[in-house]
């Protein structure tokens, strides 16, 4: 039964009539958009929802399949969004919710789906809730945010944003009590021990899911619920909220995701898709933090073991979930994030490393990172389009756009997508010193060098190369739904596997080297098979019982298909 | 007659040790039938091979076919007057699965005894490959499960590697190859190793070819960029090496008897690292430019007071016998060195001998590469940092060096370096001026 739907290609249409694939997921290209960033309708500077909307046809030709919006709720913006004062209302710089409903349409007509950010653990200390719980501790909202009348509760907690934050805890003069905040102290946490609260977020997330959007990022999970004598991180009353949404999720909303962001190592988050009897009853997606990293520390090391590593010590996960991967994004990892095990190995490496360090502290883009480098951008993009998980494309980076470093660390990777070489890079026809941000200007990355319009004309350009790889991916669905089977690889500079789900078996090599490698593949389990490059469809000689030799050039790479065996003489 | 295709046949093995002088009698001491798979079947022979004055015993798995299909044809040894082929059965995984079945269900076939590690169960589905490139023995790889090394040169006795290698099973080490099973015999009344299986580390590479890829990586990097900010900076690997390092030390000084060595016995140690410093002295004339800073080390250790600590060790430690998996380093080969009799590679030894073995292969990762490399002039400084930068990591991870050791362990490197300059001035000179570092 799950066969026949997972090997059935992603509906291309939302007609109510015809049977929508629940695990569509499993498969698809996620693409993370700025709704600021990516293109303004009205002339104001600032991105909108209409001009989304506008552009959707081109997202439609790259192979996207799944938009991923940042908040776009009412907000005061002192956290990028991710401060919402209004959970129903969309944030007026973007338009409204007639603008939405259009945006998902429009999408849903191109075989795209939509997916947003959605804070669960806090609010804005701008929304009305927090306003009417300060100055009515005993009305209907009193006890919507977790108060006390001292700061010594939960002292296990760890304080996230040490640069900002001294303590979790915050007095509030109005109520004359602390308030808990995990994150920072304008952002209050919801409290999740009143049923009001849990049936509040159940009504958010109803009033999303009846609009037609397909699911939600759900912003830092693993804190919702609050206990002493632990971190209060992913406590087990956490996870049976979780299950609880799941469960109203499923019932109203079969073909929809939630895509958990719990940033911890992935034995952690595997907690998150929850109980692999049934196929997992929480999340159906989650990210898989420690594996961006891994590939540039591989690359940079030039050894494959930091990827074979943490592929190693990642648990299956159950059968309706799958990870999320991605490159880059809009808000990287820290290395506070993740490395609460003293041996983790990641530490020992990165510490001594500034290099590396910047890398994942700094938000940088792709390019930059790779130093432009064409080679290792391709590398970069076809591990995260053939490791296991669904990628996610960060906007701009299937162009190479470069960043602004001047504008501080997370507004340097969020300046408007370069679509043309005219003013503005064809993102608004705003007077330039209206943009929310400058477009990119120097002579590398510049929006004369570096956009979409130049690149569409370009057969041999990065653009057109992701395009073509996307289009690859979406045809061999084991890429989204195979297993992950590291190969032999006599070389330790060479990371090969192979991804099988039945005949559909795709044989991936990756040289992580800047010199060319030879490498020795143990094949036998595939003698008498002639794999075929995908790129241009060459077959390679057949596979015997003697190791397979192939030569990579420097950061060089093959997807090769394992067609079935031609039957040998004995 | 079978010997005298067996004759023709074993001179040209890699693992034959007589290479190159006449072979004067080869005698089947021993001839034994393992099984039958179709219409092929597999004898374990016992050869005695005699050389002037030399007799060394070899052991061979022959298959035996009337006709041979061509994936075969590559290891015949000859066809007998009566037309039947007799080849390497090693080559024939039809036949080599019945090694598994034996081991797995603790067969015996009159003198040849096949035995199963306490505890494992064995897949016996496994098809089987022959490792490529080695030397003294051969290795049969199943599926990506176990790997079978097959001791070509037989030396009565238990082999070192399966009696250390399970006794650090028992004790849980995760820096060792699980062990599976063995077959052994009888050679003139002792219970010998004839075979020994292991876990395969599939997806691992040994520690030689990383060292490298950072050595190469580093040579490219430009000028200002330190060993430690290079992209393929290796000390973490080297401070994780150590630290398996000093973990394999720790269980091999639980699991067997440990000694200690009297300051008086230690003179002794530094009288033979002399009488070898003189003969290389003597016979590579560059050395003798260094033999004054080699002596104040030994000498340094002759003015030690305390005791020695002595235990079992590897033995022969470098990069090439450490893997690394996805899951840490693995220690490989506790052979000790192959062709010395069995008592001098079970002897104890200070466990600083392996720590020198792995220094000097760090030197050797970091200058090999310049051999024949047109900037190799220019280059040697990088070398020098890239392997003062892994040395440091290594020790640190190993961790358990003190003061007092400092000098025993600079003498023990010394007196390998010392050996290393005697055998590349006989095989390799172009790599002479390796060692020849050592002593700046």
């Amino acid at each position: 039964m799950s066969d026949t739907v997972n090997s059935a290609a992603i509906p291309n249409t939302f007609d109510e009539e015809e049977p929508r694939d629940p695990q569509w997921y499993k498969r698809a290209v996620f693409y993370e958009v700025l709704i600021r960033g990516f293109a303004d309708s009205n002339g104001d500077g600032t991105g909108d929802i209409k001009g989304l909307t506008s552009r959707l046809d081109y997202l439609q030709w790259l192979g996207v399949d799944c938009l991923w919006l940042l908040p776009l709720y009412e907000s005061p913006l002192r956290d990028g969004g991710y401060d919402i004062a209004d959970f129903m209302k969309i944030l007026p710089d973007f338009g409204d919710l007639g603008d939405f409903v259009k945006l998902v349409d429009e999408a849903h007509k191109r075989g795209m789906r939509v997916i947003a950010d959605l804070v669960m653990n806090h609010t804005s200390d701008a929304h009305p809730w927090f306003q009417a719980s300060r100055h009515d501790p005993e009305g209907p909202f009193g006890d919507f945010y977790v108060w006390s009348d001292t700061d010594e509760k939960y002292r296990d907690a760890r304080i996230i944003f040490i640069d900002t934050e001294t303590s979790n805890w915050t007095y509030d003069p109005v109520r004359g009590q602390y308030y808990w905040h995990r994150f920072f102290h304008h952002q209050p946490d919801l409290n999740y021990e009143n049923p009001a609260v849990q049936e509040a977020m159940l009504e958010v997330l109803r009033f999303w899911l009846d609009l037609g959007i397909d699911g939600f990022r759900m912003d830092a999970i693993p804190y919702l619920f609050e206990e002493d004598g632990t971190n209060c991180e992913n406590l087990p009353r956490t996870h049976a909220y979780l299950k609880q949404i799941r469960t109203e999720v499923d019932r109203l909303y079969p073909d929809r995701v939630l895509l958990a962001e719990a940033n911890q190592w992935p034995s952690d988050v595997v907690e998150y898709f929850g109980d692999p009897v049934n196929g997992g009853d929480e999340c159906h997606m989650a990210f898989h933090f420690p594996l961006m990293p891994r590939i540039f520390m591989a690359v940079r090391r030039e050894s494959r073991y930091p990827i074979s590593e943490i592929m190693a010590q990642t648990p299956k996960i159950p059968e309706n979930c799958q990870w999320g991967i991605f490159l880059r994004n809009h808000d990287e990892l820290t290395l506070e994030m993740v490395t609460d095990e003293e041996r983790d190995y990641m530490y020992s490496e990165y510490a001594k490393d500034p290099r590396m360090r910047a890398n994942v502290g700094i938000r940088r883009r792709l390019a930059p990172l790779l130093e432009n480098d064409r080679n290792q951008i391709e590398l970069f993009t076809a591990l995260l389009l053939s490791l296991p998980g669904s990628p996610v494309l960060y906007y701009g980076d299937e162009i190479g756009m470069g960043d602004n470093i001047w504008l501080g660390d997370r507004d340097g990777v969020r300046t408007p997508m370069q679509w043309t070489p005219d003013r503005n890079a064809g993102f608004s026809d705003c007077d330039p010193g209206r943009l929310y941000l400058p477009v990119i200007m120097d002579p590398i990355y510049g929006y004369q060098a570096i956009n979409v319009e130049a690149q569409q004309k370009n057969a041999g350009s990065l653009l057109h190369w992701t395009k073509r790889m996307i289009e690859i991916r979406k045809r061999h669905p084991v890429f989204g739904l195979g297993e992950y089977i590291e190969l032999n690889s006599s070389n330790p500079s060479v990371l090969a596997f192979v991804r099988e789900l039945g005949d559909d078996r795709m044989l991936c090599v990756n040289n992580l080297s800047r010199f060319p490698q030879p490498v020795e593949l143990d094949l036998r389990r595939f003698v008498g098979v002639s794999p075929v490059e995908t790129m241009g469809g060459v077959p390679f000689p057949p596979i015997g019982e003697l190791p397979y030799l192939l030569t990579l050039p420097g950061h060089g790479f093959y997807w090769f298909t394992l067609p079935p065996a031609v039957p040998q003489e004995e | 007659m079978l010997e005298d295709l067996l004759a023709r046949w074993i001179t040209h093995q890699r693992w034959f040790a007589g290479k190159g002088r006449p072979l004067d009698d080869l005698g089947i001491e021993s001839h034994t039938v393992l099984g039958t798979e179709g219409e092929a079947q597999l004898c374990h022979l016992v050869l005695s091979v005699r050389q002037a004055d030399a007799r060394d015993r070899y052991q061979l798995l022959i298959g035996i076919r009337a006709e041979l299909p061509d994936r075969l044809k590559h290891a015949l040894v000859g066809i007998t007057q009566d037309g039947v082929h007799v080849y390497d059965a090693a080559h024939d995984p039809t036949l080599a699965r019945l090694l598994l079945e034996g081991m797995a269900e603790g067969q015996d076939h009159g003198p040849v005894r096949f035995r199963h590690t306490r505890g494992v169960e064995i897949d016996t589905t496994q098809r089987s490959l022959v490792l490529g490139a080695e030397q003294s023995n051969t290795s049969l790889v199943y599926g990506d499960a176990y790997i079978c090394k097959l001791f070509r040169r037989l030396i009565p006795g238990v082999n070192p590697e399966l009696e250390v290698v399970t006794a650090l099973a028992e004790r849980g080490s995760p820096h060792i190859a699980k062990p599976y099973g063995w077959i052994e015999t009888d050679l003139d009344g002792v219970p010998t190793t004839l075979a020994f299986m292991q876990e395969f580390l599939s997806t691992s590479n040994d520690g030689w070819d990383l060292a490298l890829a950072s050595v190469r990586d580093f040579y490219g990097q430009l000028e200002d960029v330190s060993a430690a900010e290079a992209g393929g900076d290796f000390a973490a690997e080297s401070h994780r090496l150590g630290a398996a390092t000093a973990e394999i030390h720790r269980r091999l000084a639980a699991a067997f008897p440990t000694d200690v060595v009297e300051p008086h016995e230690v003179k002794w140690m530094v009288e033979g690292f002399r009488r070898r410093l003189a003969r290389a002295v003597a016979e590579v004339p560059e050395l003798a430019e260094h033999a004054d800073v080699v002596e104040r080390a030994f000498h340094e250790v002759e003015e030690l007071t305390g005791e020695v600590r002595v235990q079992r060790v590897h033995g022969d430690y470098h990069l090439g016998q450490v893997m690394r998996t996805p899951v840490g380093w693995f220690v490989l080969d506790f052979e000790g060195e192959p062709g010395q009799p069995l008592e001098e590679r079970r002897a104890l030894a200070s466990p600083l001998r392996d720590v020198a073995g792995m220094l000097r292969s760090f030197d050797y990762a970091a200058g090999h590469l310049l051999t024949d490399h047109p900037e190799g002039e220019t280059l040697r400084p990088k070398a020098d940092e890239w392997a003062t930068h892994n040395r440091t990591a290594f020790l640190e991870g190993y961790a358990d060096v003190g003061a007092e050791d400092a000098a025993l362990l600079r003498a023990l490197e010394y007196d390998k370096a010392v050996y290393e300059v005697m055998y590349e001035a006989r095989h390799r000179p172009t790599w002479l001026p390796i060692p020849l570092a050592a002593f700046r």
